[in-house]
């Protein structure tokens, strides 16, 4: 039962195209998982559809059409060529990888303090997102903290759990700057999250800070 | 503006005298090509099975000058908007036999592909281009398709539009400007004499109306 979701604002952003590549990546996991959260992303982007149906629209080069249509005889031509798309490298992590990661690479588990391991998710076509894994052992406390920015972590394996509720798979914590708060990771296992931070050079949160002697 | 802006303006003013002089039953439309829903739907169908160029340039026509009037109020020069709008309507081509009417409409459909497409630049600015052209846009992981989306899919566009039309003017004019990311905060604190501070929470409070709307028609 998915208790906690993405804010309306944040599934406004996803549909308009301005949530970063790093967070976008997170609330598609999370949608992926989430009819609610799926549905209202629809209708979000149901509105960025009436609205650029109804907007004034600019002109077109007058070669425009001509154009593409020139670029789509090449594209027929060459039809039959198969795309390829380089893979990315995906180390196994041990846990079935939400569908939407498909396309990402998945690095190594690398130590990163006790109980705790990272592992980087490179999205294809862009290696500045700071998207990682993160595993904790079981009963491990987090150390207390605040944010610098948004921070977004959707649970894939166990809980954690704060001042504001429990966090369980399918669960996505969307953390601004006004929580400070000191996860705990429930003992009946180890948690398996995947968080991106808002903001590519924002490194001095908890993940950030985790992260930062890695990263230099 | 120019002359023929003008000139258009004096039109669509002429136009809604005489509807309004005949009281003619007329559906308003934002200009005559305007394709409706369900023409727009099957001269896409007409390009995914039969690879049909004359749809194609009709569907050009209406979407691709949309495409690039949203793409430059998002902030792209016109020179990246233009570029971006004729890649969108490129992928529109390629990936018409990928529309599904039971899961969006089609402005819907390729507003969401003008989206990636705009994302994709963004993403490749800075990066060497032959890296950056593996990716196609069109791949852009989309929220998956859940059981009762399908069906409801003309349902919600409807649903949207009578929401966008409930909301009260100003909350609508917040929405849409924030939507298009056309205006900065302070661009929009000083269109609607709100102080900076407030835009955010004034956004907020839009969405959770049209939220409201929206929940209430379903």
């Amino acid at each position: 039962m998915i208790k906690h979701h993405p804010s309306d604002e944040t599934l406004f952003r996803y549909a308009n195209g301005s949530l970063e590549p790093g967070p976008r990546i997170i609330v598609a996991v999370h949608a992926g998982g989430c009819a609610t959260c799926a549905s209202r992303i629809s209708e979000f982007e149901a509105v960025g559809g009436s609205l650029m149906h109804d907007i004034e629209p600019d002109d077109m080069e007058p070669s425009a059409l001509d154009h593409v249509m020139a670029k789509i005889e090449i594209d027929e031509a060459a039809r039959d060529r198969l795309a390829v798309r380089p893979r990315l490298p995906r180390a196994d992590v041990g846990i079935r990888l939400p569908q939407v990661l498909d396309d990402c690479g998945i690095g190594p588990w690398r130590w990163i303090g006790p109980g705790v391991r990272w592992s980087r998710v490179t999205l294809p076509g862009d290696d500045n997102a700071n998207v990682m894994l993160l595993k904790v052992t079981a009963g491990r406390k987090l150390p207390e903290h605040t944010h610098t920015g948004y921070e977004y972590t959707h649970v894939l394996k166990g809980s954690f759990s704060d001042a504001r509720g429990r966090y369980g798979p399918g669960d996505l914590d969307e953390a601004d700057d006004d929580v400070q708060h000191q996860p705990i990771v429930d003992k009946d296992g180890e948690c398996i999250c995947i968080a991106a931070l808002e903001g590519q050079m924002k490194l001095r949160g908890f993940f950030g800070r985790l992260i930062q002697p890695l990263i230099g | 503006m120019n002359a023929s802006g003008h000139h258009f303006i004096a039109d669509k003013a002429f136009l809604a005298f005489e509807v309004a002089k005949t009281g003619l039953a007329v559906t308003m439309r934002k200009d005559e090509e305007s394709p409706s829903a369900p023409e727009a739907s099957r001269l896409l169908a007409a390009v995914a099975a039969d690879r049909d160029r004359a749809a194609f340039a009709v569907l050009f026509g209406f979407y691709a000058p949309r495409v690039k009037a949203f793409l430059r109020r998002s902030g792209m020069t016109a020179s990246a908007a233009e570029d971006v709008a004729q890649e969108t309507m490129l992928i529109v081509w390629k990936k018409a036999s990928y529309f599904d009417p039971a899961r969006a409409g089609v402005s819907t459909w390729i507003f969401t592909i003008a989206r990636n497409a705009r994302i994709d630049r963004l993403r490749r600015e800075g990066r060497p281009a032959a890296v950056a052209e593996a990716f196609d846009p069109s791949d852009e992981p989309d929220a998956p398709v859940s059981g009762e989306q399908a069906v409801i899919a003309a349902e919600r566009e409807e649903r949207v539009r009578t929401a966008l039309g409930l909301l009260p003017r100003e909350q609508a004019e917040i929405l849409k400007m924030s939507f298009f990311g056309e205006e900065t905060q302070s661009q929009i604190a000083s269109a609607f004499g709100i102080p900076l501070g407030t835009v955010k929470s004034r956004v907020r409070l839009a969405l959770g109306r049209l939220r409201q709307i929206l929940d209430d028609l379903k």
